[in-house]
């Protein structure tokens, strides 16, 4: 068995530690390169869900990539748990699900978790009872014995996750995780997420769906052509510093213009008034589901 | 499990790559269209033309081991071409290779995959070729016994071992066997090639060129060479030639075969040492390119 490097005090608790990256691609023929991530420096600790937030071709897969050791750095570097991302070993506790991932069609769900599984040389009855779990876990235990050619963008993408869970990794990194999934789809994804971190397992997911982020992360980095222009805890990043929000229920109006009235008494000002709505998103779900019950009562 | 140490080598996830990669390659309806063209031509070399039993099995023979080495060169090629592009553009290649696989572990479970096939392919031919001549030299023979059943005992033997030469012998296995070599030679180089080409088509140009030029350049060096006074920059280019292609004319034992000539020991035992050696070398060169290949 090969030795383990040893992990520096400082890196010990980082799940993922970037220094200094840059990563430059040279265009063929041309005097031209383009730089796609410039000296960043990041770091997800242990246990937190991570979020890499930033347009089209801001450079988000390609950090990905780069941690994962599927491309190299052309400055700087990249380390999971202190072991720098080069080396195999330091894939050892991690999971990855790719942007629109495409497993191998031919296979079924159990099939593709069974071959994930003896590539981290996990076999008989361990990876047995794993790839019963983790069908469970994603919701695909009735669609086991199918094909992935028949399986939908959702069900890949869960499939997926439960790939790169197979392993028990400590670092789950996922890229678009809810990319072109339908909301009950990304619902359930994100549901996942939240239970992984419960679990205990680091994740890092890049996104530009920011209301998803928003609603699972717990600090956030925001590239923009390649640079962080912001890093930071949610709640800190959107706070609004002189602003407060009031809820309330079953306010009489009355009561609503007292309190308006307090406001403008006060140096404070008031600066909207609104009935409190639904998100569009949770009006969706709860009418495919209505419309999913009532199907299911007439049969 | 993610606290085990990691193993640098394990054949147990190159055996899992190589059957996940024989699957994938038995799906495809290539496979399955030159593996009847070749089942079909060697089962139809029993309808031709026949004229004394020794012509009959040597145009059998010929036919046969023919459609062995073309339709297993072209398997070897057609199926490897497309493994790793394919896996790039599906992105499966970032879920393999982001788990803790080593990238020479995933090349490997791939040629041994193509590997594999090209063995099954080629044994299900040679099984039908072993069938067909067997069945044609019990025919010849009992044909043979019917109409010398007055001849004298020497004359019959003679007559009988003379079939039995002709018809199955060793050598055929010996010939199938080089052919097996050439076809892992070929596909160790598509898969070479494919590490660094952008396109299916472009790998399967570039090999049917090497292909042409592996049968040549034996015949090119020997005129260059011995009929003509080459000078120095002739010879340094059939010396560039001669180790960037492989000589494919080395691994043509089928000529001898069917002449019933038989092969050496030690003319078999150098063939598959240059074979063994051509793949290893285009696997390592495979390796290298790959491991520097951003994906």
């Amino acid at each position: 068995m090969n030795d383990l490097p040893r992990r520096s005090g400082a890196e010990a608790g980082a799940a993922v530690a970037v220094e200094g990256l840059s990563k430059v691609f040279p265009v063929p023929f041309r005097r031209k390169s383009i730089t796609a991530v410039r000296d960043l420096n990041l770091r997800v600790e242990a246990g937190e869900v991570y979020g890499l937030l930033g347009p089209n071709g801001s450079g988000k897969s390609t950090t990905l990539k780069i941690i994962l050791g599927l491309a190299a750095p052309t400055r700087g570097r990249t380390k999971i748990f202190g072991r720098d991302s080069s080396l195999v070993e330091s894939r050892q506790a991690v999971g990855f699900l790719p942007e629109n991932p495409y497993f191998y069609k031919f296979l079924t769900g159990e099939e593709t978790l069974r071959f994930f599984g003896k590539l981290c040389r996990v076999n008989g009855s361990r990876l047995k009872s794993r790839v019963r779990e983790l069908l469970e876990l994603v919701g695909l235990t009735n669609a086991r014995d199918q094909r992935l050619s028949t399986y939908s963008k959702g069900m890949l993408q869960r499939i997926g996750l439960a790939q790169a869970l197979i392993n028990e990794p400590k670092l789950v990194v996922l890229d678009e995780p809810t990319a072109g999934v339908d909301p009950a789809g990304s619902r359930d994804i994100r549901n996942l997420i939240v239970d992984l971190k419960q679990r205990g397992i680091t994740v890092l997911l890049s996104s530009h769906l920011l209301t998803q982020v928003q609603e699972i992360c717990d600090r956030v980095g925001i590239l923009a052509r390649g640079v962080l222009v912001r890093e930071g805890h949610l709640e800190e990043l959107i706070a609004i510093e002189n602003r407060c929000e009031l809820v309330l229920e079953n306010a009489s109006e009355a009561l609503v213009k007292e309190i308006e009235k307090l406001a403008t008494n006060s140096n404070a000002r008031l600066i909207d008034r609104r009935k409190s709505t639904t998100t569009l998103e949770r009006l969706f779900l709860e009418a495919t589901q209505e419309s999913e019950s009532s199907a299911k009562h007439a049969k | 499990m993610s606290e085990r140490l990691h193993r640098g080598f394990s054949p147990a996830r190159i055996f899992a790559i190589s059957i996940n990669t024989l699957i994938e390659l038995t799906r495809q309806k290539v496979f399955y269209v030159l593996l009847l063209f070749a089942l079909l031509l060697i089962g139809c070399s029993v309808f031709m033309a026949r004229f004394t039993f020794q012509q009959e099995f040597q145009i059998l023979k010929d036919i046969s081991l023919g459609a062995m080495s073309i339709f297993s060169a072209l398997l070897a090629i057609v199926g490897t071409a497309r493994l790793i592009p394919q896996d790039i553009d599906d992105r499966t290649v970032y879920t393999i290779l982001a788990k803790p696989i080593p990238r020479f572990e995933y090349l490997l479970g791939k040629l041994f995959g193509v590997l594999l096939l090209l063995a099954i392919s080629i044994a299900l031919m040679s099984a039908l070729f072993v069938v067909v001549l067997y069945v044609r030299e019990r025919t010849v023979l009992n044909e043979t016994l019917r109409q010398m059943s007055r001849a004298p005992g020497e004359q019959l033997d003679a007559a009988v071992n003379a079939i039995r030469a002709a018809g199955l012998n060793i050598d055929i296995l010996t010939g199938v066997a080089v052919i097996y070599l050439k076809a892992c030679l070929l596909a160790a180089l598509t898969l070479f090639v494919s590490t660094f080409a952008t396109t299916n088509i472009f790998t399967v140009v570039v090999m049917v060129f090497v292909y042409f030029i592996g049968h040549l350049q034996a015949t090119a060096r020997e005129y260059w060479l011995e009929e003509q006074s080459a000078g120095w920059v002739a010879r340094t280019f059939l010396a560039i030639v001669a180790l960037i292609f492989p000589d494919l004319q080395a691994f043509n034992l089928v000529d001898e075969i069917v002449a019933g000539v038989a092969i050496p020991l030690v003319l078999l035992a150098k063939t598959a040492l240059l074979g063994i050696f051509y793949t290893a070398i285009y696997t390592l060169a495979a390796t290298f390119v790959f491991y520097g290949k951003e994906l």
